[in-house]
């Protein structure tokens, strides 16, 4: 089949695919008319093409297609490492476009990834209005959230259970990570012990204020869409509702929100007659 | 390393503009007033390196400097923190002026040129300056560079105090620091003022400021006319040549050439599609892949009211040290800089994006410099006010390691994406 | 270990720490605006409270937040490179602490004050803002202007207040003043002696107190206080005898934690302390408004000021009579005229034989961690020193 007449066939049954292609994980979506049809997520490996490629396979997969006929866009850090889609967008733009998909009321979307922490702020047409992140600190990021678990020796998901019990918050006052983990430290060994339940409370309070504190750069406004990895930790998300004073709305599969709206991107592409 | 070696480095900076205009003569797309450009400051660095061998006075002085004045008492000033940027953009030397400047005791949050101008001071790298000048226009960085500097040099200096706004005590205070300016230029130099000189200066920075208004209206055509290359050129001219032949020469050339492209129906870049506000400086060693990625991008930067815009006002030549002082106050970074916080100030921001049609705004948040970047949400918030977004990028002027060419470059594309999708 | 034999508790102190305890919204300041009294907030040492106080105004120091702490409106209004004293007022500001205040005077003394003083009148509602244009030399012609800022400010009060202020009600603030002045000179001549009754810390609990409620009110509290100190029998021993320095630091946890570890804070070259009362106001020969705008131009220098030799010579001074055995520098990061000052002064205290240990701080910081570890180091350089 010629490929002209292969996109017009795919045009018409409206099935494009997203790939985000992050540092830890590589996420993939297929969406249809009805949603989303397949997800794939694994990592990029050593050969990031290799690795991205098998993800998006996993996607198609389940989808029931072949990927190769597929509009496609590409996002994520690793995007231009990679040949296989020439359409590439930033992330913020898919994030902003694959929270809107969720929620329409969406203003705020916090992505919290495992090296950095995005807020991007969506307008009533559902575009990107602003956006922020905290490019040289690791204060409010999934790895600080790992380095902590393993300081408190405890899989991350027992310590978001545990924090769930937290009377109180340890008082972790240092803005700095580096800082915070002596902190912590000291209070896994004082004698009488803090509780850890207050411990991980305290150490995601600190996270959720840093975090908030770059949602304060673009303007808190409801309805707030968390996304991300971090999303799926209900301790973070627990304390991080208390502080906000309201409920944020949770996506199923958190993580690939920014795939999703590189789907759509790719979509409204094949609708304006972007060739992909 | 001794000062004739150190010398030389001053010599290097004049070979590499020499450098720079020749390869510009073999470029067909070079600007003329770019070339131009490049050989005035070539003439500039030789007129300071041989300063002594032609038995005169140098003297080194802090940005925003009148120095009209010393160039009427054929003074050669030496523009401390145009030298450092200089030294960091062509000799790669600045990860050493910066180190010196810390060994100094001087603390990294300040200012990166006052780090490099203490480093280059202590080094030794420079001509030796007879005389110290500096002045609190336009920070307490500026204020605070100069008794370092006298005693790093073994200098006699002085120090020029601007008063916070234009009232009428304000200004008479501001002459009468100008006039002890000159008693002490006269008393070091053994040359007296020539008043008749400095008159004529006067009317040719009224000359000069009227030009800057000119290519200003120039570059509100769209397509506007004027590259992001040229902005540290034209914002420079006025730091190194004012009221002097150099700065008319260029000003007149370029005016030229954006009338000229204007005309042709031509633009900066080959497909304008984002006008953008610039709000202080990118960092200087990128301008050129900046250059680049606005010609991909099809952006071109069509205002910058902190350092191109002036405010309106003529100066008096038969009243001259009364012009000097005037002209302080209409200089543009006089408006949003060093000042209350005037609503005269913020109206200019939303009158430029206005009349420039621009489409975005960027902030060049430099990180030594705190008195500009506490005025970024209030830009931000005059901005959003009128649908103009304004992506804010946190960096240093000179010191590369603070935020990569990459990081810049990421933001940027992200920044047109949203433009785009609007 | 404990560095005194201090027994006594100073009843007369625990007055200042109520006030300070509450600040900004004490009970003396929230009465006086129950009675439709004014007050003002000033923003540095530059600003001459007495003409404020002889319109019949409170005046207050604007000061931050006494921790360390999240500063996020702060740093979104001010951006992160403004010192973190600025962001903390103007957080403290942002959140309404300071919501009783009817106007707002600075000066345009430094980048970080200047600022604060411009989004503290653009974003926040204050009926009454001044900025006074404050020079940078001791010239005659400085004097010359600056004495026209002062009696702009005095026009200025006098038009929105439809009062006049009078040469009388000048001459009675400048008394009251003075009279702080002198009593706070007294106190600090109590820490000369090898075995101060009071400790640096306290001192600055008073000073504290001293910016933040009506100054006759407080000279009453400063007098029962040093009656009480001339009978405590409370003596502070340390291992060195340490100049405080730098920055805006009004913080008294932070002197604490250096004499917990056995340096005695004898003196301090701050503008919450020295530098805001050492110089008296000097009415003979000139008129009220001259006298004031002369003592305020000349007082204790600020690191703004040219030619910088005149703070260092008066900190030599100072390390002099108080037989300063090192100087600790606390300097704010961002606080750019002070940590510009660091290279000279130096070189100023080294050559008169005096230790510096410079330290970076952020505003509000109580002296722990990293800070203690390093103050011990210096005192323990500072005794091996002495054998």
């Amino acid at each position: 089949m010629n490929s002209s007449l292969r996109c017009w066939k795919t045009v018409r049954t409206m099935k494009t695919l997203g790939i985000d292609i992050g540092s830890l994980n590589v996420k993939a979506i297929v969406l249809g008319d009805e949603g989303v049809i397949g997800t794939g997520i694994g990592p990029p490996g050593d050969d990031i093409e290799a690795g991205a490629r098998s993800v998006l396979e996993l996607a198609t997969r389940q989808a029931g297609l072949n990927s190769d006929s597929l509009p496609s866009v590409a996002t994520g850090v690793g995007a231009k490492l990679v040949s296989i889609t020439p359409q590439q967008k930033s992330i913020t733009t898919c994030l902003a476009r694959g929270a809107r998909y969720m929620f329409p009321t969406v203003r705020l979307v916090i992505d919290m990834g495992a090296e950095s922490t995005t807020v991007i702020k969506v307008n009533e047409r559902g575009r990107l209005a602003d956006w922020a992140n905290h490019d040289k600190c690791a204060s409010g990021t999934g790895l600080f959230l790992e380095q902590m678990a393993k300081l408190m020796n405890l899989p991350l998901e027992q310590m978001a259970k545990l924090s769930l019990q937290a009377k109180g918050r340890a008082d972790i006052s240092n803005t700095c990570a580096v800082f915070a983990e002596s902190e912590v430290i000291s209070h896994v060994h004082r004698d009488p012990p803090t509780p850890m339940e207050d411990i991980a409370a305290g150490i995601y309070y600190s996270v959720v204020s840093r975090i908030i504190s770059l949602c304060k750069r673009v303007g808190i406004e409801k309805d707030i869409v968390i996304t991300g990895g971090m999303a799926l930790n209900e301790g973070l998300v627990n304390i991080m509702e208390q502080e906000l004073g309201c409920e944020v709305l949770k996506p199923e599969a958190p993580q690939t929100i920014a795939a999703l709206g590189a789907a759509i991107i790719a979509r409204e592409n094949a609708e304006k007659g972007i060739k992909t | 390393m001794t000062t004739a070696e150190h010398k030389s480095d001053v010599d290097t900076l004049v070979r590499m503009y020499r450098m720079l205009a020749r390869m510009n003569r073999s470029r067909p797309e070079a600007r003329g007033s770019q070339t131009l450009y490049f050989n005035l400051l070539a003439e500039y660095y030789t007129r300071v390196s041989n300063a002594h061998r032609d038995g005169k006075l140098l003297a080194a002085h802090t940005v925003f400097f009148p120095t009209e004045i010393l160039y009427a008492m054929d003074i050669v000033p030496m523009h401390t923190e145009m030298t450092t940027w200089l030294h960091a953009l062509f000799l790669r030397e600045q990860a050493e002026l910066l180190a010196k400047g810390a060994e100094l005791g001087l603390a990294p949050e300040i200012c990166s040129p006052h780090r490099g101008v203490a480093g280059i001071f202590a080094m030794d790298a420079i001509p030796h300056p007879d005389v110290i000048l500096w002045s609190n226009l336009i920070c307490d960085n500026t204020a605070k560079a100069g008794e370092l500097m006298m005693e790093l040099s073994n200098s006699p200096g002085f120090f020029l105090d601007n008063p916070f706004q234009d009232s009428p005590g304000e200004m008479d205070y501001l002459v009468g620091e100008l006039e002890e300016m000159v008693h002490f230029l006269e008393e070091k130099s053994g040359r007296k003022m020539d008043w008749n000189k400095l008159s004529e200066m006067i009317e040719h920075t009224d000359r000069e400021i009227e030009l800057y208004r000119e290519i200003s209206e120039l570059r509100k055509a769209v397509p506007s006319p004027m590259s992001i290359v040229g902005y540290l050129e034209l914002l420079s001219a006025d730091y190194m040549f004012p009221g002097q032949p150099e700065a008319l020469q260029y000003l007149t050339l370029l005016r030229d050439e954006l009338k000229e492209t204007i005309q042709e129906g031509k633009g900066a870049v080959s497909q304008e599609r984002f006008r953008l506000m610039t709000l202080f400086v990118p960092p200087m060693y990128m301008i050129s892949s900046l250059g680049n990625l606005f010609e991909e991008k099809g952006a071109v930067s069509v205002v910058e009211p902190m350092f191109t815009r002036w405010s309106e006002g003529k100066l008096d030549p038969d009243r001259p040290l009364e012009s000097v002082a005037k002209k302080s106050f209409l200089i543009p970074e006089r408006r949003s800089m060093y000042g209350p916080l005037s609503q005269q100030a913020l109206q200019d921001i939303t009158d430029s994006a206005e009349q420039y049609k621009i489409d975005g705004a960027i902030y060049w948040a430099f990180m030594g410099c705190r008195h500009t970047c506490a005025t970024i949400k209030v830009m931000k918030d005059l901005l959003n006010e009128i649908d103009i977004p304004m992506l804010t990028i946190d960096c240093d002027i000179v010191d590369p390691t603070i935020t990569s060419e990459e990081e810049v470059r990421d933001k940027l594309e992200q920044f047109f994406e949203m433009l785009e999708d609007r | 270990m404990t560095y005194s034999n201090v027994t006594d508790k100073l009843i007369n102190l625990e007055r200042f720490r109520i006030v300070n305890r509450s600040f900004p919204k004490t009970e003396e300041i929230l009465d006086l605006k129950r009675q439709d009294r004014k007050v003002f907030g000033w923003l540095c040492t530059y600003v001459p409270e007495e003409i404020i106080h002889a319109a019949g105004i409170l005046p207050v120091r604007i000061t931050g937040y006494t921790q360390e702490t999240e500063l996020d409106d702060g740093s979104a209004y001010l951006y992160i490179n403004n010192c973190s004293f600025s962001r903390s007022c103007l957080q403290m500001g942002l959140k309404g602490e300071y919501d009783y205040l009817d106007g707002l005077v600075a000066g345009s003394t430094c980048d970080g004050s200047r600022r604060l003083f411009d989004l503290w009148q653009h974003y926040l509602e204050v009926p009454f803002h001044h900025m006074l244009t404050v020079p940078r030399k001791y010239t005659e012609r400085a004097h010359k202007l600056y004495y026209e800022q002062v009696v702009m400010l005095k026009e200025h009060l006098e038009q929105h207040l439809d009062t006049e202020i009078t040469d009388e009600a000048l001459l009675k603030s400048i008394s009251v003043y003075n009279e702080s002045r002198e009593l706070l000179k007294k106190l600090y001549q109590l820490r000369m002696v090898d075995k101060p009754p009071i400790s640096g810390a306290e001192t600055m609990e008073v000073l504290n107190a001293s910016q933040r409620m009506p100054k006759e009110q407080f000279n009453q509290y400063l007098r029962e206080l040093l009656d009480e100190l001339a009978v405590s029998g409370n003596e502070y021993r340390g291992r060195s005898r340490l100049m405080v320095t730098g920055s805006v630091m009004n913080n008294p946890e932070f002197i604490r934690s250096i004499e917990e570890l056995g340096g005695l804070v004898v003196t301090d070259e701050l503008c919450t302390s020295t530098r805001y009362w050492s110089d008296p106001v000097d009415v003979d020969n000139h008129s009220p408004l001259e006298a004031i705008s002369r003592r305020y131009l000349n007082n204790f220098p600020c690191a703004r000021m040219v030619p910088s030799e005149r703070r260092f010579d008066r900190i030599l001074q100072m390390a002099h009579d108080y037989k300063v055995d090192g100087v600790i520098s606390q300097i704010i990061r961002y606080c750019v005229p002070y940590a510009h000052d660091i290279p000279l002064l130096t070189d100023r205290l080294e050559k008169a034989g005096i230790p510096i240990l410079a330290l970076d701080v952020e505003y509000g910081t109580s002296g722990s961690g990293q800070i203690s570890t390093r103050v011990q180091a210096f005192l323990e350089m500072l005794e091996t020193r002495k054998k």
